[in-house]
């Protein structure tokens, strides 16, 4: 029986991709057991015991390669581990750096490359929908409050104010976007990125590229309601065939390997790229639900066996995310916390 | 493909735009005239179609349907450039 570790497993108001990583894996042909990682003894994936077989604490990456490393040796040559799927940003440049070594410690993985890590900074993104056809929102890209001024007095109000990896704020007036970018430079740091705001309908499409130009899928669907920090909380599937072009495109072009995640906004005309992650979305146990379970095809890539690559979903299938609660005993929580895993 | 076309209807009136993942309701005139328009009909022949099925002068069909294409040209449901 395989065994594959998940991260990523804290479905909280702002949830991790582990959980629908791990629900998916669970609904392979194979049986298999799934291993959480965790940050913290609250990640509430610990406590989902019908989909994480076992789960342990993690050190965090910015602790160091070897530490992290090391952890997953332990899991290894205790438990037993085949397959690692990594889910947060944060983890990816250590899982990156440290594939071969995992490789020959046996422990797989399905990644992109480290160039095609690089291109979800925002600064990229130009390039990229230069090479594959789509367009861009007018982007600025500045480092001080001057430049602040003239690139919103070059695209006009309303636009965006976003870090370069993370937060995206629409702003109205000079007084939001100056309290904007003074929040996003405290937290994040330099550059800020000002876009353009275009009207559009929002779409994302969530695929596994094979690494050679090709794909084991992709599922494009519309964000309908979403919570106070951007995240999905219902969708639908769409089939928008200029976006779906676009996506096998940048596969294509960039040969992309593993799961990503390619936010857009289309128009009639167009496509306007928004931002591309390396990794599933949160949501992505939405395309399983409708018949293309990326994350076990994806972790079929990993271990050397080709998988599916039929991806005709329906479009107009509703994904509906609710919350739900569990009672559990103390001890749970208190071997996790002394152990380190449960 | 035209959009019409592309458009799932149910009976009850809910129309689902899969390239965009709108969805809509029309009335059941409405749902009669997008069908119609689905199976190609001209702006004329819709017209003679109300005409038939509803008591309604053909000045007056005619003119509710103008307003109609306008809504659906409002909502992303009949591309700009295409004349019905």
């Amino acid at each position: 029986m395989y065994k594959v570790a998940v991260s990523g497993i804290n479905a909280v108001d702002n949830p991790g991709p582990g959980v629908g990583i791990a629900k998916s894996l669970k609904e392979g042909d194979k049986e298999l057991r799934v291993f959480g990682l965790a940050y913290d003894a609250m990640e509430p994936g610990i406590y989902m015991d019908w989909l994480i077989d076992r789960s342990f604490i993690m050190p965090y990456p910015s602790e160091g390669e070897e530490l992290f490393l090391n952890r997953l040796l332990y899991i290894k040559e205790k438990y037993g581990l085949d397959a690692v799927i990594p889910a947060l940003d944060a983890e990816l440049p250590l899982f990156i750096k440290g594939a071969q070594y995992l490789k020959n410690l046996g422990i797989k993985t399905f990644l992109p490359t480290q160039e095609q890590f690089n291109l979800r900074a925002k600064d990229k993104l130009p390039e990229v929908a230069e090479r594959i056809g789509v367009k861009v929102p007018r982007t600025v890209v500045v480092t001080s409050y001057e430049e602040l001024s003239k690139a919103v007095s070059e695209l006009g109000f309303p636009v965006m104010i976003k870090g370069i990896f993370y937060k995206a704020y629409k702003v109205q007036n000079m007084a939001q976007a100056t309290a904007y970018f003074n929040s996003i430079v405290s937290e994040w740091g330099y550059p800020i990125i000002v876009q353009e705001v275009v009207s559009g309908e929002e779409m994302n499409v969530v695929g596994v590229g094979d690494g050679e130009g090709g794909h084991f899928g992709l599922v494009g669907i519309k964000k309908l309601w979403i919570t106070s920090l951007g995240k999905i909380w219902t969708g639908v599937t769409v089939k928008n065939e200029k976006l779906l072009e676009a996506v096998e495109g940048f596969v294509s072009v960039y040969s992309w390997r593993g799961a990503f995640e390619f936010e857009c906004i289309a128009t009639d005309s167009d496509v306007y790229l928004i931002e591309i992650n390396p990794r599933f979305p949160a949501w992505v146990y939405f395309s399983t639900g409708v018949g293309v379970n990326l994350p076990y095809r994806l972790l079929q890539a990993a271990l050397g066996v080709e998988p599916e690559r039929s991806w005709d979903y329906e479009a107009g299938k509703l994904y509906v995310r609710y919350t739900d609660d569990l009672v559990t005993d103390m001890g749970r929580f208190q071997k996790i916390v002394t152990s380190g895993e449960v | 493909m035209g959009k019409l076309q592309k458009l799932a209807m149910s009976d009850e009136g809910f129309i689902f735009d899969p390239e965009t993942g709108s969805s809509f309701t029309v009335n059941q005139t409405g749902l009669f005239i997008l069908k119609l328009l689905k199976e190609g009909k001209s702006q004329e022949e819709v017209v003679e179609a109300l005409t038939e099925e509803f008591d309604v002068s053909r000045e007056e069909a005619a003119r509710d349907l103008i307003d109609f294409l306008e809504q659906l040209r409002l909502n992303g449901l009949l591309r700009e450039e295409k004349s019905v």
